[in-house]
């Protein structure tokens, strides 16, 4: 599972005010720890940089490339902005992120064409989310139809299913389920596709001791459905564990009740009954609530 | 060939509750099938109840037309309630308005004593709701539960940020709890998760809010069928209780039933009838017009 480093967004008030100030110190240290802790990309989320925006972005692609080998993936709605972070990369960047949005069609897949970059598509058109699993299949065809056009080959493009919050009353479990079936399917429609998530999306909303709960175990979920890579966070120990490979009971028991199979709960740790319950939780079998893991 | 009907059987039993003592007392819940899925298998041993709502207070914001039919009794709560049974109730639903902060702030033991005397008058199970004032609450529930020990009512509201104390009290003194939550599934699981933790799930009642026709029914209906989709059919051990819809006060909140009576007498009768289907087991009105209405309607032929 390929990780995406999620730390340097400019929702953290220490990463606004480096770039405001022009901090380098602190935004090299988020990007290296993430490496250490083995993030196999480091995305740059700087929100719409309304001011500079050239110059900033520049600015920070330089700084994070002076701490870190790692590939970045550029993480901006403002397609200046975007355009000059792809110029500043060393290494083959992530475009993140275009969509079926006629606007992003027009201004961001042409960069992901001029820079050859791999770039994250997402299902979103300009009539929203697509409620089922049907229209965001049909909405992601067209798109990258669109892309393909333009000359951008399938294995660069990362697609994008979109997850909600699973604690939106009602329809957040219905989408955690759908997102599963659309990356199941995925690859035999459009084959050579890759795959992301912005896996810590599930768990918005949730108390935050309990969120890292179903981001690991979502992650495996996901990952046994064909997902290429996650943009998460890589200082979560066990998340990186499990995305590396070094928890394979854990997986298996993941994929044993993903698979409905009678398990004996009362045999099981406290440790892997959690991973049941939450695992229950996110295939849509058991109801959601905040308290999910105390029944 | 001839066609046969499929017909489903459900794995999961609503926990059928018992409001009152001895000959006083209802049962709601106890279903197996969904809501008038007479065609499926399961049964429905307890049909829909009907409670009429009594206020601790002459009612400043009712419309004339509401207050007709309890003219006479308005200033005294046990003259109403017994008013109610007259009008052929299954239950009394008495609400402790005047202990809002905002309203009154009348005491705990005052309210306290009026639902004890309002119990003893009358030979129907008795519902008591505080003003709904969480912090109020505290105050007034545990009181209540106290002066009528061992009488298996049915209180609350119970809500997320005072079931600790209030479960603690009525299970204390044999009640059973009406756990209150804002529409919304998720809260409401959490809800009967955290307090069954400690009160026993079979004396647990729903209340989802009812929101009235034109301002929010189709959430509230939305809410109770699947309330009872996951607990029928797939048996999730907290959402397996039965619901109460206290939407009187919902109804004749809305400028359309203040207006006249017979959009009254709809409002609430449509709003009723509308989460009876959805699967309510318990409904609470203010009219006793709509509650002959409402019979009138579910009557079988």
């Amino acid at each position: 599972m390929v990780i995406i480093g999620e730390n340097i967004h400019v929702i953290a008030q220490a990463v606004s005010t480096a770039v405001r100030e022009r901090n380098a110190k602190v935004i090299q240290e988020l990007a290296q720890t993430q490496t250490e802790a083995g993030a196999d990309y480091i995305d740059l989320n700087v929100g719409p940089m309304k001011k500079d925006t050239e110059e900033t972005m520049q600015w920070l692609v330089d700084a994070v490339q002076e701490a870190t080998d790692l590939p970045l993936s550029i993480d901006t709605l403002n397609p200046v902005a975007m355009e000059a972070g792809l110029k500043a990369c060393k290494r083959k960047p992530l475009l993140n992120s275009a969509s079926g949005k006629g606007l992003s069609k027009e201004q961001m897949l042409p960069l992901a064409q001029k820079y050859n970059c791999d770039v994250v598509i997402s299902v979103m058109t300009d009539k929203g989310m697509p409620p089922d699993v049907e229209s965001k299949i049909e909405s992601i065809m067209d798109t990258v139809a669109h892309a393909n056009e333009l000359g951008i080959p399938n294995e660069n493009i990362w697609v994008d299913p979109i997850l909600l919050p699973i604690s939106t009353a009602g329809e957040g479990q219905r989408f955690t389920v759908l997102n599963l079936e659309f990356l199941n399917i995925l690859e035999d429609v459009l084959p050579g596709v890759k795959s992301t998530v912005g896996l810590s999306n599930t768990s918005n909303g949730v108390p935050e001791e309990l969120r890292p709960h179903l981001n690991r175990t979502y992650l495996v979920m996901l990952e046994r459905n064909k997902l290429y890579s996650a943009i998460a966070d890589p200082l979560d120990k066990e998340l990186m564990s499990l995305a590396k490979g070094e928890m394979p009971s854990i997986v298996e028991l993941i994929h044993k009740t993903m698979d409905g199979e009678d398990l004996d709960l009362p045999s099981l740790s406290q440790k892997e009954v959690e991973y049941v319950k939450t695992a229950k939780v996110l295939k849509g079998e058991t109801l959601y609530s905040d308290a999910w893991l105390e029944s | 060939m001839e066609y046969k009907a499929p017909v489903e059987e459900y794995t999961g039993v609503v926990r059928e509750v018992t409001i009152g003592k001895g000959k006083n007392s209802i049962k709601i819940g106890g279903e197996n099938m969904l809501p008038l899925h007479f065609f499926d298998k399961g049964s429905n041993p307890n049909p829909v109840k009907f409670a009429l709502e009594v206020i601790d207070m002459e009612p400043p914001d009712w419309p004339e037309h509401l207050i007709q039919p309890f003219k006479d009794v308005l200033s005294d709560p046990v003259k109403w309630a017994k008013k109610c049974e007259e009008l052929g109730v299954d239950a009394v639903f008495l609400r402790l308005v005047s202990t809002d902060p905002a309203v009154k702030d009348s005491s705990a033991d005052d309210a306290a004593a009026l639902a004890k005397k309002v119990a003893e008058s009358i030979d129907l199970p008795l519902i008591v709701y505080g003003s709904g004032d969480d912090k109020k609450d505290v105050e007034v529930l545990p009181k209540v539960a106290e002066a009528c020990d061992g009488m298996n009512l049915l209180i609350g509201p119970v809500q997320k940020e005072n079931y600790e104390i209030v479960g603690k009290a009525l299970l204390d003194h044999g009640h059973n709890a009406s756990a209150l939550s804002p529409l919304d599934i998720n809260l409401l699981k959490e809800l009967n998760v955290k307090l069954g933790k400690f009160f026993p799930a079979e004396k647990i009642v729903i209340d989802p809010e009812s929101a009235a026709l034109g301002y929010g029914m189709e959430y509230s209906f939305s809410l109770m069928e699947r309330v009872k989709q996951i607990g029928i059919i797939t048996k999730d051990n907290m959402t397996m209780m039965p619901i109460m819809a206290d939407l009187g006060g919902e109804c004749w909140k809305t400028k359309q039933a203040k207006e006249n009576k017979e959009q009254g007498l709809l409002w609430e009768g449509i709003t009723a009838l509308s989460l009876l289907l959805a699967g309510a087991n318990i409904i609470v009105l203010r009219h006793p017009e709509t509650l002959s209405l409402i019979k009138k309607t579910t009557e079988v032929k």
